[in-house]
């Protein structure tokens, strides 16, 4: 009794009731919304797991200011600069620590297939905490770190480089090396794999490369002291041939190249861009074929009074129901596919949905639809009532 | 067809349209002139109209196609704008009336179409529904749209979509859309047409006694012979200009075989 009081109060969902009529071209717009939505999913997934990779391994880096060059871009195209920028910045009040990071490509040889490929290697002296690691962070780690031709390697490496089995012998620029232990790190968009060896090893697999130029400097400061203070102090003490970035300013830097100054962001941008367009014909296709099998009776609405602004109305809320419907699954399905680019690139490329990302797609589907729903609700609006006496 | 004796048209006191002196007049037509298209293509299709509907009549537009029957309907039901002459619908001057006082106009009256134009989607009390919506009365549309329904013989498919409906109820349901606001006045172009003869003759005997009890004038354009009966006044209109404005009586004497003289027949 109350259901139908209620329904009896409202006025009728003839948008709802038109989609519904017509079951199989519903489920066609809804497959059409939800694959659009799909898609920018995973392009804004794309998108941001590039942000995630290019910052994600600074999580592990024990640094509270970073020393870079300023002719470098990001991590894996740094330009080396002197060592005695560090010993400087190490007599400055708050630091209590300063540390040497090297970083080089290097030709990783899997001992299966014998095909070479490029990996991003680190190097460090073993007795500074530079990464946070636990592995890496051991008096056996250490210890095996300093035998001569050893190295970690990332879990999360592609496994095009082979086994990461700890023993294993192989070849890296043609020189014999022992894989001694493992850690989890990630290597982003630069780098396929990476590895992390003591600054000896380094010194030898990339001689002639001296030990005091350096790729990245890390300042580890004392507690309680004020970041952005002694970021200031070593300003003014440094010369300019390095800059100075706290943790999150350089993670900051390198999203921004990544997304602004190379192909990457700009290709995701515009998948995004695709998508959207696709789902706007999409849906202006459903909504147009709708509105012209429905023609005579939108013209019989205005016949018996109904105005302009009502039909549009109809056909937005058919437009808005369409993005609701194709929003759901489609934000299902990109779940799913972020699961598995997650694996398949064993975490490398860390998918996750963002509740940012959530309500931003869902914004565009709604946008996206109500467009379609502009451009094809002129046919109705403009119908001639006088049509349906013709 | 020439031997058809035409009767003038004349507003005056001969005239059936003024049969009953004094009564209200729901739709009053005066010089009015209409065209098709712009520039070269303009093309008149009416040419000085003058008629007075009254109050509870049923009048039946008949003529050729292409007379402009339709378009003088669509011109009373404030569907198209006229723009010269005078056109008074229900006290309402029409001539020079923006397009949003045209559709406050429209809700006055009940229009009945040829094709039933119901929505598919929507089941007969829905669509009877839409047109209550449009008094703002949500609260008794269910209960009116049931109520009308009832009234044209529908009480037992008031549930069903068109699909499940004949071709007669399906116009039936149209006509009590046409209804349920009771309109003073009912606009309506070949309501039979595309029904068989009893479903035709149920359709428009119920137009006929709805109007009776809600006194509503009818303006019906129709071809089919079988409902003259049912008009109190008929009207012919050739090629944009009414030719007679007579009873059915005389209209059919005019317009039958019969009446005609054998020797056309004699070869």
């Amino acid at each position: 009794m109350r259901l139908s009081w209620r329904r009896s109060r409202r006025r009728i969902p003839l948008a709802w009731y038109n989609l519904r009529h017509e079951r199989s071209r519903l489920l066609v717009a809804i497959a059409g919304v939800a694959f659009a939505v799909l898609l920018m999913f995973m392009n804004l997934g794309f998108l941001g797991a590039l942000i995630n990779t290019t910052t994600n391994f600074y999580d592990q880096f024990n640094g509270d200011i970073f020393l870079v060059s300023p002719q470098s871009l990001e991590i894996s195209s740094t330009k080396a600069f002197p060592r005695q920028r560090l010993y400087q910045a190490a007599g400055i009040e708050g630091v209590q620590r300063a540390m040497p990071l090297y970083a080089e490509y290097a030709l990783w040889k899997n001992p299966e297939t014998q095909i070479s490929r490029a990996m991003f290697v680190y190097g460090f002296n073993p007795s500074d905490p530079v990464f946070l690691m636990p592995e890496l962070n051991t008096d056996a780690a250490r210890q095996a770190l300093q035998q001569p031709n050893t190295t970690f390697i990332d879990r999360r490496s592609r496994p095009e480089f082979g086994p990461q089995t700890i023993g294993l012998e192989t070849e890296a620029d043609r020189r014999r090396i022992t894989i001694v232990g493992q850690y989890a790190l990630g290597g982003g968009f630069a780098a396929d794999g990476t590895l992390i060896m003591s600054d000896q090893n380094f010194r030898r697999y990339f001689a002639p490369r001296p030990l005091t130029q350096i790729n990245l400097g890390l300042l580890l400061l004392d507690p309680g002291t004020d970041a952005q203070r002694v970021q200031a102090t070593l300003r003014s003490r440094l010369p300019a041939d390095v800059n100075l970035y706290t943790k999150a300013e350089i993670v900051r830097k390198e999203s921004q190249f990544w997304i602004q100054t190379t192909s990457i962001g700009f290709i995701f941008g515009l998948g995004v861009l695709v998508s959207f367009i696709v789902g706007t014909v999409i849906v202006y296709q459903i909504l147009y074929t709708d509105i012209r099998d429905h023609l005579r009776e939108y013209a019989t609405l205005k016949a018996i009074g109904y105005s302009g602004g009502y039909l549009f109305k109809v056909v937005l809320h058919e437009a808005v129901i369409l993005a609701l419907l194709g929003y759901v699954p489609g934000l299902i399905l990109a779940l799913g596919l972020y699961a598995l680019a997650d694996n398949a690139t064993a975490g490398t490329l860390p998918m996750q949905m963002t509740l940012f990302r959530v309500v931003f797609v869902l914004a565009l589907t709604i946008t996206m639809c109500s467009l379609s729903g502009l451009i094809s609700v002129r046919k109705a609006v403009t119908t001639d009532p006088a049509a349906v006496f013709a | 067809m020439s031997a058809v004796p035409v009767q003038p048209v004349s507003p005056g006191a001969a005239s059936p349209g003024a049969a009953s002196p004094g009564a209200e007049i729901s739709v009053q037509v005066q010089t009015l002139d209409y065209f098709f298209g712009q520039g070269d293509l303009r093309k008149q299709v009416l040419f000085n109209i003058n008629l007075e509907l009254h109050r509870g009549q049923i009048v039946i537009m008949t003529g050729p196609s292409g007379s402009g029957k339709t378009t003088l309907l669509t011109l009373i039901g404030a569907l198209r704008s006229a723009t010269t002459g005078s056109l008074r619908v229900l006290g309402q001057e029409l001539v020079g009336l923006g397009n949003r006082q045209l559709v406050e106009v429209r809700r006055n009256i009940g229009f009945i179409f040829q094709a039933h134009n119901l929505f598919e989607s929507l089941t007969a009390a829905q669509n009877v529904e839409m047109a209550v919506e449009l008094t703002g009365n949500l609260r008794q549309k269910r209960q009116r749209a049931t109520a009308i329904l009832e009234n044209v013989g529908l009480g037992d498919r008031v549930d069903y979509k068109p699909a499940a409906l004949s071709g007669g109820q399906k116009q039936r349901v149209a006509i009590a859309r046409a209804l349920v606001n009771q309109p003073q006045l009912i606009l309506a172009d070949e309501p039979t047409a595309a029904l068989d003869k009893q479903s035709g003759r149920d359709v428009v005997t119920l137009m006929q006694q709805l109007a009776q009890e809600q006194g509503c004038t009818i303006l019906m354009v129709t071809h089919d012979n079988r409902i003259l009966d049912v008009a109190d006044r008929i009207i012919n209109l050739v090629d944009g200009r009414l030719e007679s404005d007579t009873n059915p009586q005389q209209f059919v004497e005019a317009h039958t075989v019969k009446s005609l003289d054998h020797n056309m027949f004699v070869m």
